[in-house]
């Protein structure tokens, strides 16, 4: 007959004892009820239930998250891959299968392993979205005093973190960008496969990027055995180091640790993006600025100072002219100053733009925001990538009677926390040059001024995202700003009509870009064509080839991820 | 628990612990709050070690606690307090902790004073149980226990006999207490000896179930790491690690622990009703 062990807990009787013994230190009756309704509103009542639905307060998970952790708990015991697409939201299914465990009683000490620039935005979506108490680990004395830990891997990898780590065990880990965990030869998964943990949750987006190996050495740590030996796994799976066969039985294989959420499938009901080109025509005086300053970029970059670093900020001055004069004018000073530093006069080209600057009274564009700003009853986000016209445009709205707050990556935590605080409540307008990092959440705005544009593809999509994100209501306006006859048309131009940046995610982004800049950034070849065409029928011609790349590109991610997903998590899941 | 009950909870918790309340509403209540749940609720040991250390006089907190989030008090700054949040969560604790231990007595009301002759009071052993059936999963259940000290029989679903009768500190006059015949430390072993009987012979598909998938996985880590002379140190290491971890995950067992105890002193007259 099955003998089930039972522990009993005796270390109470002594007290109890004592109480008798010396008449003293008896609780009362209410006291006495107290406590055992205490108990039972912090009983789990069975085992298959999902209890921390009710236990989280200020938002609704989605159907596919409930989905995956009921799954993972009951169906995987608490080992398994969460390998949905970019965002859909697997920060929010590791927290949701935490508090889970947490509310059991089967999780006190966890391990969140993160990249180190994710350590604050995990700490803070633990704390606030599921009261859970993690902390951010900062120093070594932290390990031992903390049961909820978020660090990053790096650190907790390398002495003397590492002692503590693997002297701990850890009723869950979590490790989020597990990709990196993909080769076993490497100091990370021989890391992890080392650490002591009961349940474990490996995130990554992309659990084969290149061989089918990544994904046996995944499981590997999670279950060695799962998918057989290697050299079984080898003979019974895999064709060639990119091809599978047997696809259906590893497939079935894979189901049992790995859940695969892909966009399609996935309740998101993302809203519409709504696209606005706004052209903006320049003063004669504005205009003038720009040929002067296109002219100056131009025959510096010719004049051999071709070095990167000089060509970078050349650059700079270039984008600058298609956003403010006041932007234009703090780098125009910077170099103004280095000529100083080298005794030299101020050359006569600079002081020509000088006096084009001086000639500016007025900014089309920043009169074209506020002229835009006051049509929409509503907030708006406006973007731009300099401080000094981020400064402008917040000095124009307020002479406007428009309340306007600014968003810096220079500001720290407490005033970013309080400008997003004054943003929802008080202001209509959000003037940030940043849209990276962490806690820029903005569901509750749908209006989005590109001011001016990167010109780097994920930083327009961060912007946009931060915005058309999981839990917006309402369809997104976006306001492209297009100074007529310059560089910035041009640019707005690939991006928008080209490469369709604008109407809807393009999924793999990153990928496709990391592809396509094999050889140089995609913004050195923009800079490039900007300097180097003859004229503006020869840019566009060379954006065009451009953006033919893209699309090859483009078509080869798309191929490939199909392939994978068909071959590993077969055509739907969940 | 709706808000409801976790602000009735809330209120009967600081009246206990003689927290004065200063206002209360049907959305919010604030009160100063007496040391012992400044200590228990707060986290604040320093303040308190300084406090003790010092001899000063000691400043325990004003506490606003919100249950209605849509309906905060316009003029307080408050917390919102729900099922599932951390200071609710130490509230659930502390209350435990302030009502572990019970010596009471039955009060029968005014027949005890119109009685002429005194009368005798049956000493009983009360243990809730707090026990958790646990594998890779868990649930819990409370047993309350009741064991007369004189006879030795024991009932099950003690807290439903005793919550609708008033239960006084002190003996009333005119009763007496009958000895017991057997110590505390043996009439928890009775109770421990009978839970663990009834457990033993109840529903354990689940301990099963979780044995079963214990043996697979170790069945699986032996295919794996086969023993033989060609596993590596490492290796070696590697398959006693996850052994470990498999047992700790999956290996099904009840653990218990003491929500609180009680002698309870009942009239001899409803001994066996």
């Amino acid at each position: 007959m099955f003998s089930l062990p039972i522990h009993y807990d005796r270390s109470w009787l002594s007290q109890m004892e004592k109480n008798i013994e010396q008449d003293t230190g008896w609780s009362n009756w209410e006291r006495f009820q107290l406590a055992l309704e205490a108990a039972q509103a912090q009983v789990v009542p069975a085992f298959d239930s999902i209890l921390s639905l009710q236990q989280i307060y200020g938002f609704e998970p989605l159907r596919h998250q409930i989905d995956v952790t009921r799954q993972v708990i009951h169906e995987m015991r608490g080992r398994a891959i969460l390998a949905d697409e970019v965002g859909l939201g697997k920060t929010i299914e590791a927290g949701l299968i935490l508090k889970e465990y947490i509310i059991r009683g089967l999780v006190k000490k966890a391990l969140i392993l993160v990249p180190s620039s994710l350590v604050l935005q995990w700490t803070r979506e633990l704390n606030q979205k599921f009261q859970i108490p993690a902390v951010a680990q900062k120093k070594a004395w932290m390990w031992d005093k903390y049961d909820i830990i978020v660090a990053s891997m790096d650190t907790a990898k390398r002495e003397p973190h590492r002692e503590f780590v693997l002297n701990s065990e850890y009723d869950l880990l979590i490790v989020d960008e597990a990709h990196k965990l993909k080769n076993r030869r490497t100091k990370n998964w021989q890391f992890i496969n080392e650490v002591k943990k009961k349940f474990c949750l490996l995130l990554t987006a992309t659990p084969v990027q290149n061989e089918m190996e990544e994904l046996f050495n995944l499981v590997t740590l999670l279950k060695p055995g799962q998918l057989g030996r290697e050299s079984q796994f080898n003979s019974d799976f895999v064709e060639s180091k990119r091809k599978a066969k047997n696809e259906e039985q590893l497939r079935d294989e894979i189901s049992r640790v790995l859940i695969r959420n892909r966009r399609r499938d996935g309740d998101l009901n993302l809203t519409k993006r709504i696209v606005h080109t706004i052209p903006i025509n320049l003063t004669p005086e504005e205009r003038d600025l720009y040929e002067g300053v296109t002219e100056f970029v131009r025959s510096r970059f010719q004049n051999g100072a071709g070095d990167l670093k000089s060509m970078l900020s050349l650059l700079v001055l270039q984008k600058e002219v298609c956003s403010s004069r006041d932007a234009v004018f703090h780098t125009l000073f910077k170099l103004f100053k280095r000529g100083e530093e080298g005794n030299e006069e101020i050359s006569p080209e600079v002081a020509h733009l000088v006096e084009l600057l001086r000639k500016v009274k007025t900014s089309s564009k920043v009169e074209e925001a506020v002229h835009i700003i006051q049509q929409i009853p509503d907030k708006v986000i406006v973007f731009t990538e300099y401080r000094a016209t981020q400064e402008m445009l917040i000095r124009a709205l307020q002479q406007q009677g428009i309340s306007a707050v600014p968003y810096r990556g220079g500001f720290n935590r407490n005033k970013k926390d309080w400008m997003m605080e004054l943003f929802q409540k008080r202001a209509q307008v959000m003037v940030a040059t940043e849209a990276g990092g962490e806690g820029i959440n903005l569901q509750f705005c749908s209006h989005i001024i590109n001011f001016d544009m990167p010109w780097n593809p994920m930083r327009v999509e961060q912007r946009i995202g931060r915005v058309h994100r999981l839990g917006q209501k309402k369809d997104v306006n976006i306001y492209n700003f297009s100074t007529s006859g310059t560089i910035e048309e041009q640019i707005i131009w690939l991006l928008h009509e080209k490469i369709q940046l604008f109407e809807s995610v393009i999924g793999e982004l990153e990928t496709i870009l990391e592809k396509l800049e094999s050889e140089e950034s995609l913004e050195q070849s923009l800079m490039k064509i900007a300097l180097t065409s003859e004229d503006p029928h020869q840019i566009r011609n060379r954006l065009h080839t451009l953006s033919n790349q893209f699309h090859q590109k483009k078509d080869e991610v798309v191929r490939t991820k199909q392939e994978q997903d068909e071959r590993f998590y077969g055509s739907t899941t969940s | 628990m709706d808000q409801q009950q976790v602000r009735s909870f809330t209120e009967r918790y600081l009246q206990y612990q003689q927290c004065q309340v200063i206002e209360s509403a049907p959305s919010h209540i604030y009160t100063h709050l007496s040391i012992e749940a400044d200590k228990d609720l707060l986290n604040r040991p320093m303040y308190w070690m300084y406090v003790e250390r010092m001899g000063l006089q000691p400043n325990p907190s004003h506490q606003c606690f919100i249950f209605d989030a849509e309906n905060p008090p316009a003029d307080l700054k408050g917390e919102y307090v729900f099922y599932g949040c951390p200071r609710f969560t130490q509230l659930l604790d502390s209350a435990q902790k302030h009502g572990k231990f019970v010596r009471v007595y039955q009060d029968t009301g005014v027949f005890g004073m119109v009685s002429r002759q005194t009368k005798p009071y049956s000493p009983w052993l009360v243990i809730n149980f707090f026990v958790s059936f646990v594998c890779d999963r868990k649930r819990d259940e409370i047993w309350s226990l009741g064991i007369d000290l004189q006879t030795g029989a024991i009932q099950e679903q003690f807290d439903d006999q005793i919550k609708n009768t008033n239960w006084l500190s002190r003996i009333p006059a005119k009763r007496y207490t009958e000895e017991a015949n057997m110590s505390i430390s043996e009439a928890v072993g009775e109770l421990e000896y009978y839970l663990q009987d009834r457990l033993q012979n109840g529903e354990l598909t689940w301990a099963m179930e979780a044995e079963e998938r214990l043996q697979q996985e170790l069945a699986q880590l032996d295919l794996y790491f086969p023993d033989d002379a060609s596993l590596s140190e490492e290796q070696i290491k590697s398959k006693q690690d996850r052994r470990r971890e498999l047992v700790w995950q999956y290996h099904p067992r009840v653990e218990t622990r003491l929500i609180n105890a009680g002698l309870f002193y009942r009239d001899k007259v409803f001994r066996y009703q």
